[in-house]
């Protein structure tokens, strides 16, 4: 007697994979979508975007408004290093990394032409605590945090803290820290704060996407940052200003380099890029930026292309394409992305980053 | 007299035909699967090799003996030693198996042995239902359900055993070793559990009947007639278990707290090699150095695995070659008692 | 002549220590079995509760839009899982097609060729070897050898189901060998003995006898593969809109309950949750429906 599951598991994995080939190539117009009957559907095709966690909501939705207009964009956030190494190996139209490339990484990707940053949207870190009776916009400056995350600064009512928030009950309760544990662009900008601020940071942990803790619990994502402040009271971890804005956080306000208190709102993020030196090849950060009104943990999230799209492997159409989305990006986008709790991109720097996509060209010639 | 000759002989020529045609496809079959089992070989050998390849720029960087014994994986400084991790996979596999394996083969017995017939079949599913249940799922359980729930559990342990080692004191940290133990021992259990169960129903009946007839009770048939008979079984589908407590990363990595260095109690925050991986790569991605470091921590699991297959399937020969001796020798006069008469 | 009293009293009895014993291990055992049951109802509980209300006709016939509707965006849709659901049957499909066969074929040889020759001790050995690798590692290698290289293109939905397909064949293989081994030899010997070739001996004999637990080892592997993400993130990649094409990219439940459970939206994780709760129950679903055609098989 045969074993009669194997043909019929054979018949039907056959029917599946005829129907799957037989549909193969672009399929990304099929997708009966009604309500684009008045939008401009001047666009077509379809680009792939690999790189940072951070800004990944905010590129879907951009990628869901050009949908609409017929343009679909594949944005997966597989992490900052990794949409390098796509963006570096080709595989991908466009990068996208939370801090610029270093000069290694530069290299490498320069075998392809040179590499161009966008920034796209500015984001911030904030220091966020769970401690009953303490309401939000604690003062905190860079080093008593880096302190606290050092694990010197062990309760909540410790003098260094106490003495910034005169008329603020601090209970005696222990601190427990909590950092994130996987790789991550947010830990960079954290600790490059804590540097600044911290002799003791800078030589012991240092500053780098994933550090060794000295105190403190690891959650991955920052989502397990959260959940390990919320489910801790006497809870304190640094978590992304979109993330904790729309889940309401308490988050503290920190002293900046020009010495004021300031608390993370999309304002304050943008003000972050008015006072910085931006470069001719906008690779900068704007950490600890000068400014009254600078938040001293904010940054730029960068978008990567080439300079020359087509003599690094894209074809004209896809050219347009990729064009096309970083206009929107530097457009349309900036109000949406605002709406959702990233802040938009300060004037200056989005002048300068319109004039870089205007540049961009298709084997020598201006895209059109 | 000759006519049923004849049909006979007619019939023989075409029975002895298809019997040489038959016979004839024996050969290619043979043939067509050692090949196949080449071609995987051939596939498994270019993988290891290629991930080598890819793994190199450490060894050279760093040194492979130093990549093993260092205890500092700190990759922001370039120090890329993964003795901490191999210490963590080690423990939270053992953790794992010491929980996991018991339970698992204690419901494969219940099951086919134990068990009233009706539930039987409803019981097989719901084991098989464990191993549905993404590994994203179990580790996202782990982190909001049950490292709250546990905790309080876990100190008062800590506390009351604490001169036991690698028990003692201290605050218990939310992620830690045991969890990843424990999370890990629920993803083997219906790994090991489905094949022990399929092995457990393959013991002869006769078996089984002549210990009851010998007034073995319940248990001491299962002691006796089972579980000598299917030990080689259930030890492979253990080491198929182990495999996946080796090589787990997301559920891992999400309960492990993903500290590098060797923690010192069962309750302390740790890491192991799979989970650097599952971390790290996505940042790695652009750094050769640290990539080919991550890969390298992935050919050192396979050593490990390696080994630990190894000592098991040495283990397990050795036991049935015992066992295949003392059944002859049982056998012996028996026999020797039959001639005679 | 023997008194009926006499055959009972030269019966061993069961001393009541034995009978103790007998009775503390069987509860033991039973015990131990409802452990093994008590995290399945937690988890079980847990996901319905968290991923039941995501569930409803748009979750299971729209695409997600990739649109964070913050709350205060009335008219905003995140849309559902259509697109993963289509992908993670395809792909698995695709990979069960290349590993299930390749593995029992593989563990076929190994049992009833190879046995213990050095090859086959070399073939079991590298096999032991796959069964520990991380599923992130298997990704990687098809990511380094057929999306950088370029072959057919960069992303494909196949080259995740070979990725897929890699992490299965261990453990199809291992536990075919396991049960194959378990076929008693005189069913083969006396099969042989009829006249019988060795290769109808095998797919008449061995097979048919060691079906159930071919099924059930195979059941275990796709209910791994299901459930994995990182070997698809550098092959398939994902995708938000429906894709049936399995050379260009595609989305999958795995890939979308990671992507969508790490937002700050309660909205989006609830359909994370709803995802993982439905993929679940495929897999339930599929071992339901092997069981039966293997039962309605074994009574024609």
């Amino acid at each position: 007697m045969t074993v009669r599951i194997l043909p019929t598991a054979a018949v039907g994995t056959a029917a599946l994979l005829a129907i799957g080939l037989a549909a193969c190539g672009s399929d990304d117009s099929s997708n009966g979508d009604t309500g684009s009957s008045d939008s401009k559907a001047t666009l077509s095709g379809s680009i792939t975007g690999a790189g940072a966690t951070f800004p990944q909501p905010v590129y879907t939705e951009w990628a869901a408004d050009l949908k609409e207009q017929g343009l679909t964009v594949n944005y997966q956030g597989i992490g900052s290093g990794g949409g390098i190494a796509q963006f570096t190996a080709g595989t991908t139209d466009f990068g996208a990394t939370d801090s610029a490339m270093d000069d290694d990484e530069l290299k490498a990707a320069e075998a392809k032409g040179t590499p161009v940053h966008i920034p796209s949207v500015f984001g911030a870190v904030t220091v966020s605590y769970n401690v009953s009776g303490v309401e939000k916009g604690l003062k905190l400056d860079g080093e008593t945090t880096a302190n606290i995350f050092l694990g010197k600064v062990k309760k909540w009512n410790d003098a260094s803290i106490a003495k910034q928030n005169e008329g603020v009950t601090l209970p005696d309760a222990d601190i427990t820290v909590c950092h994130r544990s996987d790789e991550s662009g947010t830990t960079k900008l954290f600790t490059t704060y804590l540097a600044a601020y911290s002799k003791a940071w800078e030589d012991g942990p240092g500053v780098d996407k994933s550090v060794d803790w000295p105190t403190g619990t690891g959650a991955k994502g920052n989502d397990g940052v959260a959940a390990c402040v919320k489910q801790t009271d006497g809870a304190v971890g640094y978590v992304e200003e979109a993330y904790a804005l729309q889940n309401q956080f308490t988050f503290a306000s920190l002293k900046n380099k020009a010495g004021q208190y300031v608390e993370p709102t999309l304002d304050s993020t943008s003000a972050a890029g008015d006072g910085v030196d931006v470069p001719e090849d906008l690779r900068f950060s704007a950490i600890n930026a000068p400014g009254d009104a600078s938040y001293p943990i904010a940054s730029a999230t960068f978008l990567l292309v080439y300079q020359d799209l087509c003599k690094a492997g894209a074809d004209e159409a896809k050219a347009k394409n990729v064009k096309a989305w970083l206009d929107y990006a530097l457009g349309d986008g900036q109000s949406k992305a605002e709406s959702l709790n990233y802040a938009p991109l300060p004037s200056a720097i989005l002048e300068k980053a319109k004039a870089k996509v205007a540049g961009l060209q298709c084997n020598g010639a201006a895209i059109g | 007299m000759s006519t049923p000759d004849t049909t006979l002989g007619g019939a023989r020529p075409s029975l002895e035909l298809g019997r040489a045609l038959r016979s004839r496809i024996d050969g290619p079959v043979r043939q067509v699967l050692t090949a196949v089992a080449a071609l995987i070989l051939v596939l498994i050998a270019y993988f290891l090799l290629r991930l080598y390849l890819e793994a190199r720029p450490v060894f050279a960087n760093y040194g492979a003996l130093n990549f093993v014994t260092d205890n500092a994986w700190v990759p922001s400084k370039d120090s890329f030693g993964a003795w901490p991790l191999i210490a963590g996979t080690l423990i939270t596999s053992v953790i794992a198996l010491i929980i996991g394996v018991p339970v698992a083969v204690a419901s494969a017995l219940y099951i086919t042995e134990l068990a009233p017939a009706r539930i039987r079949g409803v019981l097989t599913t719901l084991i098989e239902l464990l191993a549905a249940v993404p590994s994203v799922v179990y580790g996202l359980w782990g982190v909001f359900f049950l490292i709250p729930k546990i905790r309080p559990a876990e100190q008062w342990f800590s506390d009351t055993f604490a001169f036991l080692p690698f028990i003692g004191g201290g605050t218990v940290a939310g992620p830690n070793y045991f969890i990843a133990g424990l999370i890990l021992a629920i993803m083997i259990i219906p790994i090991i559990s489905s094949i022990s169960r399929e092995v457990l129903d393959t013991v002869p009946r006769e078996h089984k009947e002549a210990a009851l007839a010998l007034g073995a009770t319940r248990w001491e048939m299962i002691r006796m007639a089972v579980l000598p008979y299917s030990r080689a079984g259930i030890s492979g589908a253990a080491m198929l278990g182990l495999g996946r407590a080796l090589g787990e990363t997301i559920a891992v990595t999400l309960v492990i707290g993903n500290a590098p260095r060797i923690g010192e109690s069962i309750f302390s925050q740790g890491y192991t090699l799979a989970a650097v991986i599952a971390n790290e790569f996505g940042e790695a991605a652009s750094d050769p150095v640290h990539r080919a470091a991550l890969i390298a921590a992935g050919l050192v699991l396979f050593m490990l695995t390696l080994i630990v297959n190894f000592i098991a399937r040495w283990f397990v020969t050795r036991s049935e070659k015992r066992l295949s001796a003392a059944a002859a020798a049982s056998h012996a006069p028996v026999q020797t008692a039959g001639a005679k008469a | 002549m023997t008194s009926p009293a006499a055959p009972l009293r030269s019966l061993p009895t069961i001393s009541a220590a034995r009978r103790r014993k007998d009775k503390a291990a069987r509860s033991i055992v039973a015990v131990l079995t409802g452990l093994a049951l008590v995290p399945l109802a937690l988890v079980l509980f847990y996901l319905f509760q968290q991923g039941l209300g995501a569930w409803s006709v748009d979750f299971f016939t729209t695409d997600p839009t990739g649109r964070s509707c913050f709350p205060g965006q009335t008219s905003c849709d995140i849309g559902g899982v259509r697109s993963a659901i289509v992908g993670t049957v395809e792909i698995i499909a695709l990979a069960s097609a290349f590993a299930i066969p390749l593995g029992i074929a593989v563990a076929v040889y190994l049992v009833e060729y190879g046995k213990k020759t050095k090859f086959a001790n070399t073939v079991r050995y590298f096999v032991d070897v796959m069964t520990g690798v991380p599923s992130i590692v298997f990704g990687l290698f098809v990511y380094i050898v057929l999306v950088v290289a370029g072959i057919g293109g960069s992303w494909g939905a196949w080259k995740g189901s070979v990725a897929l397909a890699l992490l299965m064949l261990p453990i199809v293989v291992r536990s075919s060998e396991v049960v194959l081994n378990l076929v008693p030899d005189q069913l083969r010997e006396s099969a042989l003995a009829l006249g019988s070739p060795r290769w109808k001996v095998i797919t008449s004999v061995v097979l048919p006898t060691a079906r159930s637990g071919l099924i059930t080892g195979s059941l275990l592997a796709v209910a791994r593969a299901a459930g994995e993400t990182a070997p698809l993130l550098f092959t398939a990649f994902g995708a938000a809109e429906l894709t049936f094409g399995l050379s260009g990219q595609m989305n999958s439940l795995p890939l979308q309950i990671f992507n969508d459970v790490r937002a700050p939206q309660d909205a989006i994780v609830q359909r994370a949750w709803g995802a993982a709760l439905l993929l679940v129950l495929m897999i339930l679903a599929l071992n339901l429906i092997a069981r039966l055609a293997q039962r309605r098989s074994k009574i024609s």
